[in-house]
């Protein structure tokens, strides 16, 4: 899997303050702990940065670009500081992230992604917000890859599509859509890769207890062919998940998800922890803060 | 081939819980089945309804017709609940301690714990304590209500993740019962139980408050998350979420507007008295077929309205 490093981010206390105050240093050392984690592209979260983003765009891209070599992600809502970024990249193709699948947002960034040639996410949230079920992302999904193939006459393989991650204790249930709409990727959007943001399955859980469950989604979303993800360029066991370094942890959460029996007595504490954070990941056993200890 | 028609299976069971004591004590749950799927499996204990008093006079607050059936005694709680016993054949007395609210008449809370003595004094029924949602001023309500009713195995109500603690510890101490309340949220819900189970506090002495939104202020969502608790209660063997439920009703349905608002001023809402009485009665309906197994009520011919249900589908 390709691994996009979300932590370079304007919610960031250090890095936030480092990206009002233009200070080159800090945002380079972590460009170049993501290269060395084996990030396959850092993310530029600059935020909505109404006015100033341009500006900054314009200076973040060959501050980064000067210390790695690997491509970027530009992350921000605000459309002239995307085509600041575009302009800006030298090295690599950009990512622009993202493109939700509404006509104001088409229209302006598709135009954009055709004419730099650069990789985009198309995020699968609607006119009407989030999509209710596996459905709805199909049909988003459908309308986004004939528009930006058909109309911007884009690659498929520039397109990554987003389902949407929502957190395990407010929307499981949106897990498993998401899991159905990967079923019928292939069929939708042929040759189109996919992300999602990963991290959001633990926004809400306690904070020592993130990781567990981002890696187990990770395998979860893995066997469904997800081909990248936006993730937490500090969890190098995440990261060695992605790397096929963990078949046996992975085998057992697939165990998990086909609903087969599984023997917790002979298991290492850390395969009862992935067994039982799969569960509630697949809605199999309800969340709650303590789910590890019961 | 003859029809067959689709049958849930269930592989686990809603524990029972006995409210109060002596020849009066109530034993809710137990069922093995969604509520009234009785075609299904075993429901040995039919959903009851709880009637409401409160600690203060509430006429200044109440509809009319709220009012009436109660016009003598409702400066009494004692005499109001011994009212609901004897005139209504009350099975269960929720005691509201409206008067501990600080951000109201903020009585002190000795008083407040006298009355509700004097309450659970005057019927023989079970009591359950409702207080004000206020973290301190609960927890020294509720201390000495455990205190001094030591043996009632009334229900301490409601406990929140803010005071869980003092109040459990309470419980703990004079062997009384506890209503985990959460903010309508099934996953909460699951937690404030675990963590009542690791202070000491047994299954056998605790229900699930899920909270309760009246009809049109939000019925579905205590109704999702009270099926959601049921299913994984019964069909994902969910030992932590296996506690019978209550839905304190009438408090929700007499405030809305449409309960309180008179024929003259609403005259296309239909009768004043009517509305306020099905209001209650249909949320009250509705949540016990998501599974509440106590309903707290407060209006007479809403009470009969929900009783003739109970028993026709029983």
């Amino acid at each position: 899997m390709k691994l996009i490093g979300e932590n370079l981010n304007i919610m960031s206390k250090k890095y936030g303050a480092a990206l009002k105050a233009k200070e080159a240093k800090p945002l380079q050392e972590l460009a170049i702990e993501q290269a060395k984690a084996g990030m396959d592209y850092v993310d530029l979260n600059i935020g909505p940065a109404s006015k100033t983003g341009v500006d900054l765009m314009t200076w973040l891209v060959p501050v980064i670009e000067e210390v790695v070599d690997i491509p970027l992600a530009l992350d921000t809502s605000n459309v002239k500081a995307i085509e600041a970024g575009l302009k800006a990249c030298k090295k690599h193709r950009p990512l622009i992230n993202s493109i939700m699948v509404r006509p104001e947002r088409m229209e302006a960034l598709l135009p954009l992604a055709a004419q730099y040639d650069a990789e985009f996410v198309g995020l699968l949230w609607g006119p009407e917000g989030m999509p209710r079920d596996e459905n709805e992302r199909g049909a988003l999904c459908a309308e986004l890859v004939f528009k930006a193939t058909g109309e911007f006459g884009i690659k498929p393989e520039r397109i990554f599509v987003d389902p949407i991650q929502t957190p395990v204790n407010v929307q499981q249930i949106q897990i498993m859509s998401v899991l159905e709409f990967m079923k019928m990727f292939a069929d939708i959007a042929p040759g189109c890769r996919s992300t999602i943001g990963l991290s959001n399955v633990s926004n809400g859980p306690p904070d020592h207890l993130r990781p567990i469950l981002n890696q187990v989604m990770l395998i979860i979303l893995k066997r469904h062919g997800m081909y990248s993800a936006i993730v937490d360029t500090y969890d190098t066991m995440l990261h060695e998940i992605a790397r096929d370094k963990h078949p046996g942890l992975e085998a057992l959460v697939h165990k998990v998800e086909d609903g087969e029996a599984v023997d917790m007595t002979h298991l290492s504490d850390e395969e009862r922890s992935f067994v039982k954070t799969a569960k509630v990941i697949m809605g199999q056993a309800l969340y709650s803060d303590s789910w590890l200890e019961i | 081939m003859t029809f067959q028609p689709s049958k849930q299976v269930y592989s686990g069971k809603i524990r029972e819980v006995t409210l109060g004591s002596g020849d009066k004590a109530v034993t809710i749950g137990g069922r093995g089945v969604y509520a009234f799927h009785s075609f299904e499996g075993a429901m040995p204990n039919a959903p009851r309804i709880a009637m409401e008093v409160w600690d203060k006079d509430p006429s200044e607050d109440w509809a009319a017709a709220a009012k009436a059936p109660f016009g003598d005694v409702l400066a009494d709680p004692a005499a109001w609940a011994s009212k609901c016993v004897k005139e209504y054949g009350a099975e269960i007395i929720v005691v509201q301690t409206k008067s501990a609210d600080p951000n109201g008449d903020n009585r002190a809370a000795a008083d407040v714990a006298a009355t509700v003595k004097k309450v659970v004094d005057s019927v023989d029924v079970p009591v359950i304590v409702w207080g004000v949602a206020n973290h301190e001023k609960d927890t020294e309500v509720m201390k000495l209500v455990a205190e001094s009713c030591a043996g009632k195995k009334v229900a301490l109500s409601p406990v929140e993740e803010g005071d869980y603690k003092q109040i459990g510890a309470a419980s703990l101490g004079y062997n009384q019962l506890v209503v985990a309340s959460s903010p309508i949220d099934i996953n909460l819900a699951k937690q404030l139980n675990i963590l009542l189970g690791n202070l000491g506090v047994k299954a056998e002495n605790l229900l699930i408050d899920p909270t309760t939104g009246g009809l049109g202020y939000g019925l579905e969502y205590t109704y999702s998350v009270m099926e959601r608790a049921g299913q994984a209660a019964l069909t994902q063997e969910d030992e932590k979420l296996q506690q019978p439920m209550i839905a304190n009703v009438a408090n929700e349905t007499w405030k809305c507007k449409e309960s309180n608002l008179s024929t003259e001023d609403a005259p296309e809402l239909g009768d004043a008295a009517q509305r306020g009485i099905l209001m209650e009665a249909v949320t009250a309906v509705d949540l016990m077929l998501a599974g509440a197994d106590v309903v707290v009520m407060r209006h007479p011919e809403a009470i009969k309205l929900v009783r003739n249900y109970i028993a026709k589908m029983m």
